[in-house]
């Protein structure tokens, strides 16, 4: 992101002179109080919006020059997964992964291969045929990583993953987010889970009314200096 | 293979669609049906008096009644002359026998006997000439140049009932249409607010399509699909209501309308294609512009 600046037509600024390179295989936090540009940032990294400054590339993408017919393909490198899981009620868990890929025209067979593998990254093989009602939180928040992973992406956005969750539960997660992180995948999260992001001492980007105040090394929550 | 994938996922899914929202499906359906009906109703008609209006055409146009003793001479001269004129096809003599012979045969058609007083009755036909047209707006000058001639009596044309019924036709198409097109606005009112409301039932759906990177015809063509789905039933239903009510209307339309045997027969062809055109049309249309509306929304 390179003087990213983001400002809604009825003039609120929620991104001013942004600037943020995060390298391949990166974990980092994304702090903030709320309303402090933390949704806006992820909303520009997958291109719901376009910002009204600035640059941002993505994957090798500049997402500026990018047109609307090219937004599927990055969001295929792009995994996320939300605060409130946001699973299809009415399908299993496993139609739940199944239909990232079969709305992206995948073959049957690939799919039949794909999403045995995901289950059992996310530890949900034995819950194939649950509907999501059926699991506790930790476990669809764990569906919801395994359909976020399912095209393999560069990079997955957690929104506040943990938010719903208790905390032995937001640990598991956590536990599985740096699992994905060291098979490859870069991984960007957005918490107000102090605790986590104290234990874990990784890079930490604190975001205060829309400006970047801090991108630190493993860092903790709150300025220690 | 991802094409065929595509077509098969977007079938499904508006198979589904169709029957979640089966109520409003059912009802856009019911209005497909109700225009589809007032189409056939029109077409019928039409297509009725078209016939008509060819059979009058290809009648005889022109009949001039020649004057009492008109030689044989003049009378080859006279329909030399005709010939010549523009838009005419053919000329065709009838004589005092020949019509007199016509007028008992009418007459024992239907059952009567032509009483003419006396046995040799001194009563005559006047001889004529019927004159065939190739082009029907022509009836007009070759009968104004006939009543100009002086071997000619009398000047008897179709015009008067080709205009007639030309009229009515014109009347019954213009007022017929504008009734199918009101109704046509209804039902594509109510596809658009059926599709529209398949999409918003669905908008978890789509944002998760949207974002796990699904293409926008992969969310935008089951919807499609479902209004395209709504016309072809009731495009379907309609072709079997009409088919059951073609065999009773069928003989009338020959007799009545005098339409050729070959147009009746491919008639039920030709509207069953009608049909299907403006039913998936329609559905098309429709969907088409509430998933576009609500996409271009979203973006």
């Amino acid at each position: 992101m390179v003087d990213l600046g983001m400002t809604y037509p009825n003039g609120k600024v929620a991104l001013a002179d942004v600037n943020v390179a995060i390298a391949r295989g990166d974990f980092v936090f994304l702090v903030g109080p709320s309303g402090a540009g933390k949704s806006t940032f992820i909303r520009l990294l997958i291109r719901e919006q376009v910002p009204t400054a600035g640059n941002v590339t993505v994957a090798g993408r500049d997402l500026l020059r990018m047109r609307r017919s090219q937004v599927p393909a990055l969001r295929r490198r792009i995994g996320i997964v939300f605060q409130d899981f946001r699973l299809l009620p009415n399908k299993t868990v496993w139609e739940n992964v199944a239909f990232a890929l079969d709305v992206t025209g995948t073959a049957r067979a690939v799919v039949r291969r794909r999403v045995p593998q995901l289950l059992n990254l996310v530890g949900l093989h034995d819950h194939a045929h649950h509907l999501p009602t059926q699991l506790s939180g930790g476990e669809q928040q764990r569906t919801a990583i395994a359909r976020a992973l399912v095209h393999d992406p560069a990079i997955l956005i957690a929104d506040e993953p943990t938010g719903n969750l208790d905390p032995v539960t937001s640990w598991e997660i956590i536990q599985l987010l740096i699992q994905i992180n060291e098979l490859g995948t870069t991984v960007l999260m957005a918490t107000h889970n102090q605790e986590i992001v104290n234990a874990m001492r990784r890079r930490v980007l604190a975001l205060e009314a829309g400006h970047l105040v801090r991108d630190e090394s493993a860092a903790a929550y709150e300025r220690e200096y | 293979m991802p094409f065929l994938r595509f077509v098969g996922f977007s079938i499904v899914r508006a198979w589904q669609g169709f029957w979640r929202n089966a109520m409003m499906s059912l009802a856009a359906t019911a209005t497909v049906i109700l225009m589809l009906v007032l189409l056939s109703a029109l077409f019928i008609v039409i297509t009725g008096l078209n016939s008509g209006l060819e059979f009058i055409e290809s009648k005889v146009a022109v009949t001039a009644q020649l004057v009492d003793n008109l030689s044989d001479e003049n009378r080859d001269e006279l329909i030399a002359e005709v010939e010549a004129y523009p838009g005419v096809a053919s000329v065709d003599y009838v004589s005092p026998a020949q019509a007199m012979a016509r007028l008992r045969a009418f007459y024992q058609e239907s059952g009567r006997e032509l009483d003419l007083g006396a046995t040799n009755s001194p009563i005559e036909l006047f001889g004529s000439l019927e004159i065939s047209l190739t082009d029907p707006d022509a009836s007009g000058d070759v009968g104004a140049s006939l009543a100009a001639h002086d071997d000619v009596e009398r000047v008897l044309t179709k015009q008067a009932e080709y205009d007639t019924l030309l009229g009515i036709i014109n009347v019954i198409r213009t007022v017929g249409l504008v009734g199918i097109g009101l109704v046509g606005l209804t039902v594509l009112f109510m596809i658009i607010n059926t599709i529209r409301i398949a999409v918003y039932s669905r908008a978890n759906e789509i944002e998760i399509m949207r974002l796990v990177g699904a293409s926008d015809s992969f969310i935008r063509w089951p919807f499609i699909l479902e209004g395209i789905l709504c016309g072809l039933v009731g495009a379907l239903v309609t072709i079997v209501l009409v088919a059951i009510v073609w065999d009773p209307i069928q003989p009338a339309m020959v007799t009545i309308f005098q339409m050729p045997t070959a147009v009746s027969t491919q008639f039920l062809t030709t509207l069953s294609v009608l049909l299907l055109g403006v039913g998936l049309g329609v559905g098309a249309l429709g969907s088409w512009i509430s998933v576009r509306s609500y996409l271009s929304a979203v973006h």
